[in-house]
């Protein structure tokens, strides 16, 4: 286990050590620096020059690189340029709200999904299964920013059942939390909920078929004590990679959520920052995207071992 | 005759209770009011940022020796007036008396002399006081304000809203940019800042109003708040706003697009404004790159477009056909020197064009992804394809475009608004074609024409400078204005006494229960 864990680790590590070269390259070859957003177009080279010093922008790439890692290996994301604070600072302000939202459409993602799936797989070619496709077609058709709009339209203008956007922590009400997030998460989790109901069905038919399953039906098994005992628990081992793309599908998704319901998340931080290229902002937010990834998808891999003890041996 | 003298009477008697009444009801003070705005503030201290999002919040909450009344013009504000030496070169700024700030203190002198000292060394718009030998405290409530040479503008500078030289307690003036508390003496004081959502500010009950306003003037004038607290949240999507303000989560929609607004309009519930004109919309040509290089090609450009095509199409419904470099109203306004405005002749235009050195060779529009920008760009395309000039459309966002169009390579036109620089007055509108700052090449005629402007006091003279620019610009098609726009702004139908303004002012307002 210890040998499976240092080899995740260490792929781990590269991949971080890549993110964090690519976003500095990739922002560095984009015109644009954040004097855009502190002055209008009117201002005058020597003003542009004397915040570009102000703000250290003037320095080789090089040495804003060495800079960068220097700071990061004691675990320092920098200063953010227009929020004048630590960017570790803001993005641990708020993690919570992107958390909360991306945990509860994971919640969501996966409880309607394997639900559907499970519902598709059992009445197989019949017209639950192909509500549920059809269901599950969509919603992985339907883009996250339109549906988030549609239901701000339904549920919040018409119906009135839900702020039309914002956040309140949970900390200080946690019903007012609830208003806030349960919609923004549910649209978030729409589309993986196709994906899901999708894996499902066919991990589901899978099993199904398998011949463990003719024999306990052969023993005269009840058909829902088929399902839940013997095929579920055997079906959901795929799904647990599943829930790994799935949750960072949602992070990345929660960008763009996060904008729409106006919910002030690191993706917001994160979109923010690039408009006013906030470098500091943008690399750390992204690498701190990446160590999330990484470390959802080292659980997935670990519990997966967990539960399948022949991926050990792989 | 009798009876309708009764009738009267008592008609005229029921009006007077009603209005006096309704009056005092209405403007009991109270209410929460939320303001819808695109983007969030880079900053709220107000000196080091020329931000549009920063000053509308914190104009409410700062205020300047001098401010803009409502056309425009610099009139004092936390001064009681100005002494100006006979040489022009000395103003004497008597501070009003028993201001006080946000946090209690009094202002003096001290706290003038501190936030001007600060403004030069890291203000937004520096320049601003860049004629400014010294500052000195000449009394507890007296600053005296030496310049190098004469400035004819400097009222108008040290009123600028632009990244406004906001009067700041000493303490807080001597720390450097983004790290102070904000503490001003404006109306509103501020109570919170949530990053990615909101700013919220109260009333201040300590105000100390201007004794010699008598009501709303510009930036200036009575400011007498009713309203408990605004917040202004920060949502760029505009879908998510408009839901908000139908949701009736907010009171107030900074901005609205054109379809919206005219929806809005037919419910009785809405209120639409409309801030005309909010700004220019110009189109740079870049002189160092050819062919734009060329006068003639720049005239047969000039000549070529069509300005209405351009505006009605950028901005359906909110534009104003103006060829003049000033809003009207405006002191210095004149249409003289714009007869080659909007000329929409393609046969004058091939002509020129043929004397240009232009030979088909593909040339690049940057224009940022502000919807109406691209539809100016486009519109000119379309237009240029008409005489065989062939132009590519590149399309970035806002920090990349301006990036771009203040280097010599990479563009021949640029188009986007300019907003603040007509309402400061004529020496902002000729500022960026100063040392061919946007048109990237040196202009000796307006340069020279600029430092006549600053440095004539007659106003008369001034006036005739101006002209003599504004010919410039269309002789020379220096850059071509396309017309004047504006924005839509949506309030709730109990929002009362609102008058749209470039900046959406939150005094002399109230929300009806």
């Amino acid at each position: 286990m210890s040998r499976f864990l240092a080899k995740r680790l260490a792929g781990a590590f590269v991949v971080l050590v890549l993110v964090s070269l690519m976003s500095f390259a990739i922002i560095w070859l984009v015109p644009g620096d954040p004097t855009a957003a502190f002055l209008d177009t009117s201002a005058t080279p020597e003003q542009v020059a004397r915040l570009r010093q102000e703000l250290g922008l003037d320095k080789p790439i090089a040495m804003q690189m060495i800079d960068w890692y220097a700071r990061i290996i004691q675990g320092d994301l920098g200063r953010s340029i227009l929020l004048n604070r630590s960017v570790t600072a803001a993005i641990i302000e708020r993690l919570p709200v992107t958390l909360s939202l991306a945990g509860l459409a994971l919640v969501f993602a996966l409880v309607m999904g394997v639900l559907a799936g499970v519902v598709a797989a059992v009445h197989h070619n019949r017209w639950p299964d192909q509500v549920v496709m059809t269901l599950a077609l969509f919603g992985l058709s339907v883009p996250d920013f339109w549906l988030g709009i549609m239901l701000i339209l339904l549920f919040a203008v018409k119906l009135g059942f839900f702020p039309t956007g914002g956040y309140v922590p949970f900390t200080e009400d946690p019903i007012g939390w609830a208003g806030t997030i349960i919609m923004p998460a549910l649209t978030l989790a729409i589309i993986q909920v196709g994906f899901v109901a999708r894996m499902t069905r066919a991990s589901m038919l899978e099993i199904l078929n398998q011949d463990f399953i003719r024999t306990a039906d052969a023993k005269g098994l009840k058909r829902a004590e088929i399902m839940l005992r013997h095929g579920l628990p055997n079906a959901l081992i795929p799904i647990l990679t599943v829930g790994g793309i799935v949750a960072g599908a949602l992070l990345g998704g929660a960008v763009i959520i996060e904008q729409v319901f106006s919910i002030p998340g690191v993706g917001r931080l994160i979109i923010g920052g690039i408009l006013s290229r906030d470098y500091p902002v943008i690399q750390g937010g992204l690498l701190f995207l990446a160590v999330i990834y990484l470390t959802v998808n080292l659980a997935v891999d670990i519990l997966y071992a967990v539960a399948d003890p022949r991926v050990r041996l792989e | 005759m009798k009876r309708w003298f009764d009738f009267s009477t008592a008609a005229l008697g029921a009006a007077v209770l009603l209005t006096a009444s309704g009056g005092a009801f209405a403007q009991t003070k109270g209410g929460d009011m939320v303001i819808a705005i695109t983007q969030a503030p880079p900053s709220l201290d107000a000196q080091v940022t020329s931000a549009q999002a920063a000053r509308n919040i914190t104009l409410q909450i700062y205020e300047t020796l001098y401010a803009r009344d409502e056309n425009a013009k610099p009139v004092p504000e936390l001064s009681e007036d100005v002494k100006i030496s006979e040489d022009g070169k000395t103003y004497v700024f008597p501070i009003r008396k028993g201001v006080k700030f946000h946090n209690g203190k009094e202002l003096d002198a001290k706290d003038v002399v501190a936030s001007l000292e600060r403004y030069r060394k890291v203000g937004a718009s520096a320049a601003l006081l860049s004629a400014v030998d010294k500052v000195t405290e000449t009394g507890p409530y007296e600053v005296t304000v030496t310049l190098k040479d004469v400035q004819s503008t400097f009222l108008d500078n040290l009123s600028s809203p632009r990244a406004p030289i906001a009067i700041y307690p000493a303490e807080e003036a001597a720390k450097p940019a983004n790290q102070i508390n904000i503490i001003g003496t404006g109306p509103f004081r501020f109570v919170e800042y949530k990053p990615d959502s909101h700013v919220k500010i109260a009333r201040f009950d300590g105000y100390v109003p201007n004794p010699k306003a008598t009501g709303r003037d510009g930036l200036a004038g009575k400011k007498e708040v009713f309203l408990d607290t605004v917040t202004f949240r920060f949502m760029p999507e505009a879908g998510a706003r408009n839901a908000a303000f139908e949701a009736g989560e907010v009171q107030l929609l900074e901005t609205a697009e054109g379809p919206t607004a005219k929806r809005l309009e037919a419910d009785k519930r809405y209120v639409v404004y409309k801030v005309l004109p909010f700004a220019f919309q110009v189109i740079k040509f870049n002189h160092a790159q050819p062919p734009t290089n060329d006068v003639n090609f720049r005239l047969a450009v000039q000549a070529a477009l069509d300005m209405e095509e351009i505006m009605a199409i950028s901005y359906p419904d909110i534009s104003q056909m103006d060829g003049a470099w000033l809003y009207p109203g405006a002191p210095f306004y004149t249409k003289t020197g714009t007869e080659k405005y909007n000329q929409a002749d393609l046969n004058a235009a091939k002509a020129l064009l043929a004397k240009s050195g232009y030979k088909g060779e593909k040339l690049t529009f940057i224009v940022d992804n502000l919807r109406a920008n691209t539809d100016t760009a486009t519109v000119v395309q379309q237009r240029l394809k008409d005489i065989g000039v062939n132009v590519e459309l590149s399309v970035a966002d806002w920090p990349t475009v301006s990036k771009i169009g203040f280097t010599p390579n990479g563009w021949q036109f640029w188009a986007h608004g300019y907003g603040i620089e007509p309402y400061e007055g004529p020496a902002s509108v000729m500022a960026p074609w100063v040392n061919g700052t946007s048109q990237l090449k040196k202009d000796d005629k307006i340069d020279s024409l600029y430092a006549t402007l600053n440095t004539t006091m007659d106003e008369g003279k001034r006036k005739d400078v101006f002209v003599e620019f504004q010919k410039h610009m269309y002789d020379n098609a220096v850059a071509m204005k396309a017309g004047n726009y504006g924005l839509f702004q949506v309030a709730t139908a109990k929002l009362k006494n609102f008058k749209p303004y470039r900046i959406p002012r939150m005094w002399g307002v109230w929300l009806e229960k």
